[in-house]
C-alpha cells in the first residue's frame, strides 16, 4: 500500500469522518482503488477530477449510498467516529441520519414544502410536539436561507420552487436532520449562475456548523469555496485513485503532482 | 425560391440538390408524407365508423316497435279486481241489467243509493236526487265535454263482413246513424258531435265499399235482425228498430237487454252467428276485439250517443248532494252507513242498487272510480287474492311453497297445513325464506296470469322510419296485438329477475352477480397484484435466475386466454377446494354431500387470478416511473426500504397502479369464456345473497339469450349489453376520479 501523495496534516483523532484505504468495486470492476482521505470537522473539503475518476464514487460511500447498487461494495475502512461505518453492526440507516447529503439535480419530494422539511424529522424519530417540529421546519429553512421565499407557501408544492430555491430546500430538508457531515455532489450544477452563488453564499455558512464534503467540476468553486481539495484521476485500468490532497492554496499554487498541475491549468480533463 | 451562394462560379455545398432538384424533392418528401397523413386518417375515421355502427346496432336492437298480446290484459284483470270490491260491497239490494228497475227501486226506498244511466233517471226524475262529483253535475252542457267524470259515450258493433253479406242489417244500421236526431233526445240521452257523427258514417260506408251511406228505405228489405248487449243503449236501439219497422221494414227486429259484457260474450267468444248488431256502453276490450278476429269477425264500431252515468240518491235524501272521489269509493264499497263516509250524515243503513256485473255501465263505473293505471297502484293483500283467484291451485301450492305470500299461514292449501308443511323434517324453502314482496308478486301475476308475449318486434331504425308500414303489417298480421314502442331496456328490465319469458326477464340476478364476482376478483388481484409488484421492483434481486423466471411467467400469463384459467378456475376452486368454495367448512352448506363449488366465490377467484398478471405489470411499470431520485432522497435522510416505498414509491405510483386496476376490472367484467367452464348457472331467478351463492353476471346471461332462436332474445341481450357497457364506463370513471384525485393530492 503506497500512499506517497497523501499528506497527513495532523492526528486521526481530530477528523470527523476519514477514508482508510478504500477500494469500491462495482461487480468486478474497481472503481475506485487505495483511498486515504481525512476530513476535519466543520471545514469545506472539494473533490475534484476528470469525468469516470469515481469521486462522485467515494462521496456516496460516506454515507453507504452505493449499497442501493447491488452490484456495489466497499473494500477498506470508513471510520466514524473510530467506527468502521462498513462494519456488520452499523446499520447504514443510522450512518445516513448522521452524514447527510445533497444530490446534483435538486430532488424535492412532491409534497408541501413544509412536509418536505418534516419528513425526514418525523421517521428520524423527532421527539418534538406539533409547536416544535414548526420551529425546526422554520429553522431549517432560515437556515438553508430559503425561509423567506417560502414562509407563505409552506403548503405548495416543493416541486412549485424555481431549481435554486429547490436545491436549498433539498439543502433545509438535509439540516433538518442534523447530520455532522453534509456530502455535495456537485450542488450547483445544474443551476443558473445566480443561484449557484447563492448555494456557494450557502455553503459557506453551513461550514460554521457542519462538515462539508463537495464534489465540483467547478475549479473556481473549488479554489473559492473549500478549505482542503483532494484530486482524483482515472488510472489505465479505468479504476479511480486519489492523486492529490492538500489544503486548497497549497494544491492550486503549488500542486506536488504533475498530473494536478496539468489538470488545474486546463490542459486535461 | 431563395437565391444561392457561390464559391467562385460553384454552388456552396453542391454534395446536396439545389434549386428547383431541392424543390421538387423537398415536394416528394412531402407528398409521402401527406399519404401516411391520410393513411392515419382513414384508419382513424374507420375504427370511429366500426365502432359506432357496433353501438348503433346494439341501440338499434334495444328499442323499436313491438306486436304484444296479452292472454288476460292487465286492464282487464283490474276491472275484474274492481267490480268484484264494487260487487262484495254490504246490503246490495238489486242487481240488475233493467236500468228504470233500478231507477224506480231507489225511488221507493228511503236510504238507497245508485248509479244509472241519464235515461233512467229521467225516467224517476222527480222522485230522485242528483250527487254532484267534486261539484259537477251531469247534463246537457257538461255532455261531451269531460268536465264531469261519469261522461261516457255509448256504442254500436257490427261485423264489417257480415254487414256485406247481410244488406238488410247494413241498411238498419245506416238508417241507425242517420236518423240519431229523431231518437236519441226522446231516449233520454245527448246527441254526438255532428263532426264525429260524419267521419264515423263515413268509415261504415267505407268498410262496406260505398262511398258515402245511402238514404234507406226500410221498405226494400226484409229479414230478422238479432241485437243484443247494453240495456243503456237499448232504449235507442229500441226506439229506433221502432221506427224502421214504421218505415215498412218488413221483417223482424228483436233487442235484448243482456249487458255489454254479456252481449260480446255471445257475438265475440261464443261466435253466436245469430247476433247481428251489439250494443255496448263502453268500448270492446282487446280480449273481445281479438276474441271476434278469430271467429272472422272484424268489429266496426259507432258511438251513437253520450251518456251522464248518474249517482242518485232518494228524494228523501237531502244530505248526500256533493262527494269527492274518495267518499264515491267508500259509498260504494265498505261503507255500511252514511255516516262512515261523512260524520255529519245519518248513521242509518245504506242500500244499494246497481247495475249487474255483466253491463258496461257497471265496468265504466269501476273504471272512473278506482282509475287504476296498474297493478302498482293494488294494495299487496289485493294482488294476493287477484293472483290466487287467476291461476290453478296446485300451481299455486307449488308457488307457495317456493315462497310463502304471508308469514304465518298458507293459502294455497288447508290453514292447518302452514305447521305442518313448515315443521316437517325438511320444509320446502319457502319456509325459509322471508315472505314476498309486492314487486315480485306483480312480475308472478305477469309471468302466470296476464302473460304479455311479444308476437313480433322490429328494430328502432326500422320502427321510425317505416312506422305506417309496420303498424298496417301487425294489424295484418297480428290484429290481437297490441302495438306499441318498446324500450327493452328499462327501470323494470334492471329490477327484475331473470324468467323464460323475454317480455318480463330482467337483468337483476345478473347484474348483481357480476358486482360479487367483481368485487371479489378485484379485492383479490387488487392487493395481490400492488404486493407482488412492490416486491419485484423494490425487493427481489433482479439478477436472481429465480426472479427472471417468475418475471416472465408473469409477463406470458397477462397473455394466456382466458379459457385456460376457466380450466385452472374449474380445477382448483371449484373442484380441489370445493368445502371452501362452496362455503361447507364455513356451515353455509348443509352437508358435504350438497357442497356444490360453482359459487361466486370461484369465480371471483378465477378471474380475480386472471387479472393479477395486468395489474402485476402495471404496478410495477408505475414504479419503476417513480425517479429513482426520489428514492435517493429518501434513503438519504436515512429513510427505511418500507418508508421509502410507503412514502415515495406507492403514493407517486398509485396513478399508474390504478391505471393498470381500471384495464384489468374492464377485461374481468366482459369475462365470458371463464365462467362457462367454472359454472356460471344458466337459468337463475334468485338473488345472489353472499360468496357461496350460485351466480350469473351480464355477460354470461348475453351469452345465453343470444344463443337462443326467438328475436325478442336477441332484443333483450341488446338491452344487457348497454347495462354491461354503462356499468364499465361507472367503474371506469370512478376509478379515473379517484386516480386524480390522488394523483392531484400528491403534485
Amino acid at each position: 500500500m503506497t500512499n506517497s501523495t497523501t499528506q497527513h496534516t495532523n492526528g486521526n483523532t481530530d477528523y470527523a469522518i476519514e477514508a482508510k484505504d478504500l477500494h469500491i468495486y462495482y461487480g468486478n470492476f474497481r472503481a475506485v482503488k487505495d483511498v486515504d482521505l481525512q476530513f476535519r470537522p466543520r471545514q469545506i473539503t472539494a473533490l475534484i477530477g476528470p469525468s469516470g475518476c469515481g469521486k462522485s464514487t467515494v462521496l456516496r460511500a460516506f454515507n453507504r449510498m452505493n449499497d442501493l447498487i447491488p452490484v456495489a461494495r466497499a473494500e477498506g475502512e470508513i471510520l466514524f467516529h473510530g467506527k468502521n461505518i462498513y462494519d456488520e453492526d452499523v446499520d447504514p440507516v443510522e450512518v445516513r441520519r448522521r452524514v447527510g447529503m445533497v444530490f446534483q439535480k435538486p430532488n424535492p419530494f412532491p409534497k408541501s414544502i413544509y412536509e418536505n422539511v418534516a419528513w425526514g424529522a418525523r421517521i428520524n424519530g423527532f421527539k418534538g410536539n406539533k409547536a416544535e417540529m414548526d420551529a425546526l421546519v422554520e429553522e431549517s429553512l432560515r437556515d438553508a436561507a430559503v425561509w423567506d421565499e417560502v414562509k407563505d407557501k409552506l403548503d405548495q408544492s416543493g416541486l412549485s420552487l424555481s431549481g435554486g430555491q429547490q436545491q436549498r430546500l433539498c439543502i433545509a430538508r438535509t439540516i433538518a436532520i442534523r447530520p455532522e457531515i453534509i456530502l455535495m455532489d456537485e450542488p450547483a450544477s445544474a443551476l443558473d449562475p445566480i443561484s449557484t452563488l447563492r448555494i456557494e453564499e450557502l455553503i459557506q455558512e453551513l461550514k460554521k456548523n457542519y462538515t462539508i464534503l463537495i464534489v465540483t467540476h467547478n475549479m473556481q468553486q473549488a479554489a473559492r469555496d473549500s478549505e482542503f481539495t483532494a484530486f482524483f484521476n482515472m488510472d489505465e485500468d479505468r479504476a479511480g485513485y486519489l492523486v492529490e490532497f492538500d489544503k486548497t492554496n497549497e494544491l492550486f499554487t503549488n500542486p506536488k503532482n504533475e498530473l494536478t498541475e496539468q489538470y488545474i491549468t486546463g490542459r486535461f480533463g | 425560391m431563395i437565391g444561392q451562394d457561390y464559391i467562385g462560379d460553384r454552388v456552396r455545398e453542391d454534395i446536396y440538390p439545389q434549386g428547383d432538384e431541392a424543390n421538387r424533392k423537398i415536394r416528394r418528401r412531402r407528398r409521402a408524407g401527406k399519404a401516411w397523413r391520410w393513411l392515419f386518417i382513414v384508419a382513424t375515421v374507420s375504427a370511429i365508423v366500426i365502432l359506432s355502427v357496433l353501438l348503433i346496432k346494439i341501440l338499434n336492437d334495444t328499442v323499436g316497435l313491438v306486436a304484444q298480446e296479452s292472454v288476460l290484459p292487465e286492464r282487464e284483470l283490474l276491472l275484474a279486481f274492481d267490480e268484484s270490491q264494487v260487487l262484495a260491497a254490504p246490503n246490495i239490494l238489486l242487481e240488475s241489467e233493467d236500468d228504470p228497475a233500478i231507477a224506480s227501486a231507489i225511488a221507493d226506498e228511503p236510504n238507497s243509493l245508485g248509479f244509472i244511466p241519464w235515461s233512467a233517471y229521467l225516467t224517476q226524475q222527480d222522485r230522485l236526487n242528483l250527487v254532484s262529483i267534486e261539484g259537477q253535475l251531469p247534463g246537457a252542457e257538461a255532455a261531451g265535454t269531460g268536465d264531469y267524470p261519469l261522461d261516457r259515450p255509448l256504442y254500436i258493433y257490427a261485423s264489417t263482413s257480415e254487414l256485406q253479406k247481410k244488406p238488410h242489417v247494413a241498411a238498419f244500421l245506416a238508417y241507425y246513424l242517420q236518423h240519431l236526431d229523431e231518437v236519441v233526445p226522446d231516449a233520454g240521452y245527448f246527441m254526438v258531435d255532428a263532426e264525429q257523427l260524419a267521419e264515423q258514417s263515413a268509415q261504415i260506408a267505407e268498410g262496406l265499399g260505398l262511398e258515402e251511406l245511402p238514404a234507406i228505405n226500410p221498405a226494400d228489405f226484409e229479414g230478422v235482425i238479432n241485437i243484443t248487449g247494453s240495456s243503456t243503449v237499448f232504449p235507442i236501439t229500441q226506439a229506433m228498430a221502432d221506427r224502421f219497422i214504421a218505415d215498412g221494414f218488413r221483417g223482424t227486429i228483436n233487442v235484448d237487454p243482456t249487458g255489454t259484457t254479456a252481449g260480446f260474450q255471445k257475438f265475440c267468444i261464443d261466435n253466436d252467428r245469430s247476433i247481428d248488431i251489439v250494443n255496448a256502453s263502453r268500448e270492446v276490450l282487446p280480449t273481445e276485439f281479438s276474441a271476434c278476429q278469430a271467429n272472422n269477425r272484424r268489429l266496426s264500431e259507432a258511438v251513437v250517443a253520450q251518456d251522464a252515468l248518474s249517482v242518485v240518491v232518494n228524494k228523501v235524501n237531502t244530505f248526500v248532494t256533493d262527494v269527492s272521489r274518495e267518499q264515491l269509493e267508500a259509498l260504494f264499497t265498505t261503507a255500511e252507513q252514511w255516516s262512515e263516509v261523512d260524520g255529519n250524515w245519518p248513521g242509518e243503513t245504506i242500500s244499494r242498487f246497481i247495475p249487474s256485473a255483466d253491463s258496461g255501465t257497471m265496468d265504466f263505473f269501476v273504471e272512473e272510480l278506482f282509475q287504476r293505471e296498474s297493478l302498482e297502484d293494488l294494495e299487496y293483500d289485493d294482488l294476493v287474492s287477484i293472483y290466487t283467484a287467476n291461476i290453478s291451485k296446485g300451481r299455486c301450492r307449488a308457488v307457495e311453497r317456493e315462497q310463502r305470500f304471508y308469514d304465518d299461514v298458507l293459502i294455497c292449501e288447508d290453514p292447518e297445513k302452514f305447521a305442518e308443511v313448515c315443521a316437517s323434517d325438511s320444509p320446502p324453502t319457502g319456509c325459509t325464506l322471508p315472505p314476498r314482496e309486492e314487486p315480485g308478486l306483480i312480475q308472478l301475476i305477469e309471468a302466470d296470469v296476464i302473460k304479455p308475449k311479444v308476437l313480433a318486434s322490429w328494430n328502432g331504425i326500422e320502427s321510425v322510419l317505416r312506422r305506417d308500414e309496420i303498424l298496417a303489417e301487425a294489424a295484418q298480421k297480428y290484429p290481437n296485438a297490441e302495438v306499441f314502442f318498446k324500450s327493452w331496456l328499462s327501470w323494470q328490465f334492471i329490477t327484475s329477475p331473470q324468467s323464460s319469458y323475454p317480455e318480463i326477464a330482467g337483468i337483476r340476478t345478473a347484474i348483481l352477480g357480476t358486482l360479487w364476482v367483481v368485487g371479489i376478483a378485484i379485492l383479490i388481484s387488487f392487493p395481490l397484484g400492488v404486493a407482488a409488484a412492490v416486491y419485484l421492483e423494490e425487493y427481489a434481486d433482479k439478477r436472481s435466475r429465480f426472479n427472471q423466471i417468475i418475471q416472465t411467467n408473469i409477463n406470458n400469463l397477462a397473455g394466456v386466454p382466458s379459457i385456460i384459467y376457466g380450466l385452472l378456475g374449474l380445477a382448483v376452486f371449484v373442484r380441489a377446494l370445493e368445502p371452501i368454495t362452496s362455503g361447507y367448512i364455513f356451515g353455509a352448506v348443509e352437508s358435504g354431500a350438497t357442497a356444490n363449488g360453482r359459487t361466486i366465490l370461484s369465480a371471483g377467484l378465477t378471474l380475480g387470478l386472471l387479472g393479477l398478471p395486468v395489474i402485476i405489470i402495471s404496478a410495477q411499470e408505475a414504479i419503476r416511473a417513480v425517479p429513482p431520485s426520489l428514492r435517493q432522497a429518501s434513503f438519504g435522510l436515512g429513510a427505511t426500504k418500507w418508508e421509502t416505498v410507503r412514502h415515495h414509491v406507492l403514493p407517486n405510483a398509485i396513478a399508474g397502479i390504478l391505471t393498470g386496476v381500471i384495464l384489468s376490472t374492464s377485461r374481468i367484467i366482459g369475462e365470458t369464456a371463464p365462467l362457462v367452464v367454472v359454472g356460471a348457472s344458466t337459468f337463475i331467478t334468485t338473488d345472489p345473497t353472499g360468496p357461496f351463492s350460485k351466480f350469473t353476471t351480464l355477460p354470461s346471461q348475453i351469452y345465453q339469450w343470444t344463443a337462443r332462436p326467438q328475436d325478442t332474445f336477441r332484443d333483450i341481450a341488446a338491452a344487457t349489453i348497454v347495462v354491461l357497457i354503462t356499468m364499465l364506463l361507472l367503474l371506469n370513471a370512478t376509478a379515473i376520479y379517484f386516480r386524480n384525485r390522488w394523483s392531484k393530492r400528491l403534485g
